[in-house]
């Protein structure tokens, strides 16, 4: 809500400075979000009246004028406009002064003849769109004077945030009363007086409403022999100042009069309504109907409509129709002036795509007492700026007028929530400052019935918000509450929450970075993956299509960081992120699963710095480590890894397992994805399911045992084996040997000679066998016997040499 | 010659050796050519049969005299190398060299804040809860006594996945879904991503949220100043003032919007007499909206709210982030450039 401090003061003396009232009007909630100096860009303008004004000895169109600006000598000015003559009073900008957009004026010369300075159009001076000739001044303006002063223009203009419940401060009414209450002032309603003429005109146009749920009341007024023409300069400049556009006398008066009273009105051109009456009714479905700003709308069947006999004529408290909207030769008029249902009004407004400053305050509420008022002063103002008669009645149907609810209020109930010691002297002092009367028979409980503007009291905690507001929110002092717990057991490994700080913290401790991604990506991106589509969940109204599915899985966005890493130069990346996906699931009461997924990538540079370690991609063994190190972290037991029959998006992809739980899948990003993020180098990748792991973390068992004490001993045991058998298979074939002895094995080195030709390629394996007796040292022999076990059970169940 | 005379020479030779020697090698090789099992004093020692048992005496406390003598000039060479080897390692000891740095990790600057915050009010006894992302309008609008077609459903533009499903627009709906599950007294903070159709310099469609609803009985707007009091000058330190005004949200009544003093300028409105950007000159930053839970909000999940009352308070975490951390561009928080990651380590 755009506010003139100008306007304002002709509701509400006040005479302090703008950064009072911001501040007085922050405080009562009404925020003020900018000062606007709406007419800055003219502040050097002055006054300046044509002395003298003869044609260009060189130029047809060009005047040269002497212009008197209120110093010794008059300025010698070449000007262009048609309507420049002698005698005129005019708008200047001197030699040195700049324009609105900034240019400056230079001494020049037009066709040979200097000029020192510039008379200026109402277009160049940002006040309309008028740029047929310059503007022309009232001759009582005092040559040389500041043109904004002379003007009186709205120098100083509020950007006022006006919360949803607050409808009873669109206007510079509402606003008035704000300050009158905060700077204690009077409130003055400026004075109008309405003079109506002819015959009692109140059944020429019937009013029928046929919804009393959608349209609380309708008045009218009849004016005739109204002259359409430019409004006076005063209210053009100051509509423009507030925002506005001028159009014409007739419209800028419904709106001034919505901008001062929050009463948006509308003035139909009466010889376009057909049949003697206005008809307030839903549209039939899939009516076509045409706003005045020449759209064609489809209407539906509760869409509320004014129609006349014969058609519709407005959307109601929307917009009005071309068809019937004020022209040039319009004389008749039929000023409407109503309260419409909030609701409706929003519905309509909405679908349609279209907000006016009239659906934005019906949507809000509108206080229909002051309904006829605000028609009154539009129709006076109309016929003394129109030179319309207004016709004696009112043409109006009221089929629910206002009701005042009567609301409770308890002070002790306001103290209690307040936590303030608020006298009832107070309270009752600030209830009726806002417009309310109470009735307290009981000092307990009173009565209190609120004003016609403010429809937000609706109960008594609204009138105890108003109590603190005038108090004044700042004074409340602050208290520590104490805080009371249940002995209900709070189970921290089973909440999400703890259990994600849990691996955040884990992860950012290993040296891996946290990225948190958008929960939307594009279907297109999902696609890349080869992602499954009957289980996603599409946005209906996404802001673009990158946005416009929820994930299935977390790798989209991480590849996304991968390449915007790639693009600044970096080689390296170890990024992890804890989230969740989204699936369509039936069962659910939001029709959507939302699981848990920590997802790891590791790509290029396996350390951040060359020295003093060996440079070297990261590569399986990294990936794996990585997740082997968190199930240890987490007291989980140990996984294995066997290979993925197929993955839509990895290869290698690899199962991970514990016990009988698969938590997750780890493995390279399919270089064809991994190539459409411009990575060069193999993406490793690991997908965990973090739900699976809170299961497992929360039957976590951490149980010591007693260290050995007797010695233990090794021995180092080479397999040769091909190639394609995995390590893992001699690992389970000694596990299945069931040596009670060996404690430990150990996969310490790997050497892959080169085959000879037509060979089975083979790799050398070298493991360390560790074994101890829990209750003797072991002797070399013993160990030796131990080892032939070894040998002997993996010679016999494995393709292998010793 | 006699023996004495040639064990005594053994002196005078391994100094001479010594003087040759300039590793810890060649001193041991020296004490095994001079002391070894078959070295110089040994040989001659095995010629003590020759002498008479007279002059045997004399022999052996010579023999035992040089060998002594002998060890001592080989330790103190050995110890001269040793110390001269130190001082050269020393020497060469560069303490700039560059370390052999494990991986640095990272937390994201939202989990680091909405980690501290959640640490905060856990100490003053609340309970975490999460839920869920997509949620169904009943609990992001509807329980939160914002009918369909209330203008304030405009403040909040919305992704939806149907009519009534939806991206949840702020962390409230867990105040529904806990006081639905669970009686009074309840005390909770509920973290998490929120969504809005929005997306320019200061808006992004995702961000996140801290919700904190505390619900007993009479429970007042002073301590709801008091809580946020002391979490917000815990969070930006103890000279932070913080500012109570009028505001409105559909789900608390009274509400009230909360201003700290802006920490780039301390409040002044000036940095190094330049206007403050933070507070565009106004000494004050918004910072999060918080109320008294509306009666309705209470009727809609069965609290009598004649007997209960409660407070409710939402904040952003980027917004406390960047004004904490002095980051100026929102989309930054999800581009998850490393440079901008490392720096929240």
């Amino acid at each position: 809500m755009l506010l003139s401090i100008n306007w304002l003061k002709e509701f509400v003396p006040f005479k302090g400075t703008v950064q009072e009232l911001d501040d007085a009007l922050t405080m009562l909630g009404l925020e003020v979000e900018e000062v606007i100096r709406p007419f800055d860009g003219i502040k050097p303008m002055v006054v300046g009246r044509v002395v003298e004004c003869e044609k260009h000895p060189e130029a047809e169109k060009l005047s040269v004028c002497k212009v008197d600006v209120g110093e010794e000598e008059p300025l010698n000015i070449v000007c262009g406009a048609p309507n420049v003559r002698k005698g005129l009073t005019v708008a200047v900008v001197k030699v040195g002064s700049c324009m609105p957009d900034g240019m400056k004026i230079k001494k020049t010369k037009l066709r040979g003849i200097p000029s020192h300075g510039m008379i200026c159009s109402e277009r160049e001076l940002g006040l309309s769109d008028e740029h047929d000739g310059i503007m022309e001044l009232a001759d009582d303006l005092t040559p040389g004077a500041n043109l904004v002063e002379s003007l009186k223009l709205d120098e100083i203009v509020l950007d006022i945030s006006i919360t949803p419940n607050r409808a009873d401060s669109l206007s510079v009414l509402g606003i008035a009363r704000e300050v009158a209450l905060a700077f204690d002032l009077p409130l003055t309603i400026p004075e109008f007086v309405l003079t109506e003429s002819g015959d009692d005109c109140s059944d020429e146009v019937a009013i029928e409403i046929a919804d009393h749920e959608k349209c609380f009341c309708y008045h009218g007024r009849i004016l005739e022999g109204a002259k359409i023409g430019k409004s006076p300069d005063w209210m053009r400049y100051r509509l423009v100042a507030v925002g506005l556009r001028p159009i014409s006398n007739i419209v800028d008066v419904t709106n001034y009069i919505m901008m001062e009273f929050g009463q948006p009105l509308h003035a139909f051109d009466l010889d376009l309504i057909e049949g003697g009456k206005i008809v307030v009714d839903v549209a039939s479905e899939g009516e076509k109907f045409t706003t005045l700003d020449e759209q064609e709308r489809v209407l539906k069947a509760n869409d509320l409509m004014i129609k006349d006999g014969r058609k519709s004529v407005a959307l109601a408290g929307v917009m009005g129709g071309a068809n019937s909207e004020i022209h040039d030769g319009s004389t008749r008029v039929f000023l409407e002036s109503a309260v419409f249902q909030p609701a409706s009004v929003r519905r309509t407004a909405r679908r349609l795509g279209l907000s006016s400053d009239a659906s934005f305050r019906f949507e809000r509420g509108v206080d229909q007492l002051n309904c006829p008022q605000a028609m009154d002063r539009a129709a006076a103002m109309l016929a003394e700026l129109t030179g319309a008669s207004v016709r004696k009645g009112v043409c109006k149907s009221e089929p629910k007028p206002w009701h005042a609810p009567e609301l409770q209020f308890r002070p002790q109930r306001c103290r209690d929530l307040l936590g303030v010691n608020v006298e009832d002297s107070f309270c009752k002092t600030t209830l009726e400052k806002l417009g309310c009367t109470i009735s307290s028979s009981d000092s307990k409980n009173w009565v209190v019935v609120p004003p016609s503007n403010r429809l937000d009291y609706e109960r008594e905690v609204d009138l105890i918000e108003e109590v603190a507001r005038v108090y004044g929110m700042d004074r409340i002092e602050p208290v520590l509450p104490q805080v009371k717990r249940t002995l209900e057991t709070r189970d921290e490994a089973r909440n999400e929450y703890e259990f994600w700080s849990l691996i955040k913290r884990w992860g950012c401790g290993l040296g891996l970075n946290e990225a948190i991604n958008y929960s939307f990506v594009g279907h297109a991106d999902l696609d890349q993956f080869n992602l499954p589509k009957g289980n996603r969940i599409t946005i209906m109204n996404p802001l673009s299509s990158e946005q416009d599915a929820m994930r299935t899985e977390l790798a989209p966005g991480l590849l996304q960081n991968l390449r915007h890493n790639l693009g600044h130069g970096n080689t390296g990346l170890r990024l992890f992120e804890l989230a969740h996906i989204f699936e369509a699931d039936e069962t659910s009461d939001t029709t959507v699963r939302e699981s848990g997924r920590l997802n790891i990538l590791f790509y290029g540079d396996r350390y951040d710095s060359a020295y003093p370690r060996m440079s070297a991609d990261a590569e399986y063994a990294d990936i794996k480590g990585c997740v082997e190190h968190l199930l240890a972290h987490l007291h989980v037991g140990t996984a294995t890894f066997t290979l993925a029959e197929e993955h839509a998006w990895m290869s290698p992809a690899v199962n991970v397992v514990v016990g009988d739980q698969k938590i997750g899948t780890i493995g390279r990003i399919q270089p064809e994805i991994a190539d459409a993020y411009n990575a060069k180098k193999d993406v490793w990748f690991a997908d965990l399911d973090t739900d699976v792991l809170a299961a497992l973390y929360a039957a976590r068992c951490v149980k010591f045992q007693n260290l050995p004490v007797y010695q233990s001993a090794w021995n180092d045991i080479t397999v040769i084996a091909p190639v394609t058998l995995n390590v893992q298979a001699i690992f389970d074939q000694v596990a299945a040997t069931k040596l009670p002895l060996l404690e430990k094995m150990e996969l310490i080195d790997v050497f892959e000679p080169e085959a000879a030709e037509g060979a089975e390629p083979e790799r050398n394996l070298t493991f360390r066998l560790t074994f101890r007796h829990s209750s003797k040292t072991l002797k070399d022999k013993d160990v030796d016997k131990e080892r032939k076990k070894v040998v002997k059970s993996l010679e016999s169940a494995l393709p292998v040499r010793i | 010659m006699s023996l004495i005379h040639e064990l005594e020479s053994l002196v005078q030779e391994l100094n001479s050796g010594l003087d040759q020697a300039f590793s810890l090698n060649e001193v041991e090789d020296l004490r095994v050519a001079f002391l070894g099992r078959k070295g110089k004093l040994a040989q001659i020692m095995q010629r003590l049969p020759e002498l008479s048992p007279e002059e045997r005496p004399e022999v052996g406390k010579t023999a035992n005299i040089v060998k002594n003598k002998l060890t001592s000039l080989l330790d103190e060479c050995k110890t001269k190398l040793e110390s001269a080897a130190e001082a050269e390692k020393l020497a060469k000891f560069d303490p700039t060299m560059p370390g052999r740095m494990p991986w640095q990790g990272s937390l994201h600057p939202v989990t680091m804040v909405m980690t501290e915050i959640c640490d905060i009010f856990k100490g003053l006894g609340y309970d975490i809860v999460t839920g869920p992302e997509v949620e169904n309008d009943f609990y992001n609008f509807e329980a939160l006594n914002l009918p369909p077609e209330h203008p304030a459903r405009d403040m909040q533009d919305t992704l939806y996945v149907t009519d009534k499903v939806l991206l949840r627009t702020h962390t409230s709906p867990m105040q529904a879904r806990t006081m639905l599950k669970q009686d009074p007294p309840l005390a909770i903070i509920a973290p998490g991503k929120v969504y809005r159709r929005d997306s320019d310099l200061t808006h992004t469609p995702m961000f996140h949220q801290i919700e904190g609803l505390l619900v007993d009985e009479k429970v007042s707007l002073a301590e709801l100043r008091g809580t946020l009091t002391a979490f917000l000058q815990q969070v930006f330190g103890p000279e932070t003032k913080v500012r109570f005004r009028p505001s409105f949200f559909p789900f608390t009544e009274p509400s009230v919007e909360v201003d700290i003093s802006c920490c780039m300028c301390g409040g002044e409105g000036e940095v190094d007499c330049q206007p403050c950007r933070v507070c565009k000159q106004t000494g004050w930053v918004e910072i999060l909206g918080c109320g008294m839970v509306d009666p309705e909000v209470f009727k809609k999940v069965g609290y009598d709210p004649e007997k209960y009352t409660g407070f409710a308070f939402g904040l952003g975490v980027e917004r406390i982030a960047m004004l904490k951390y002095g980051i100026g561009d929102l989309r930054m928080f999800f581009e998850n450039d490393v440079r901008f990651l490392n720096q929240f380590i």
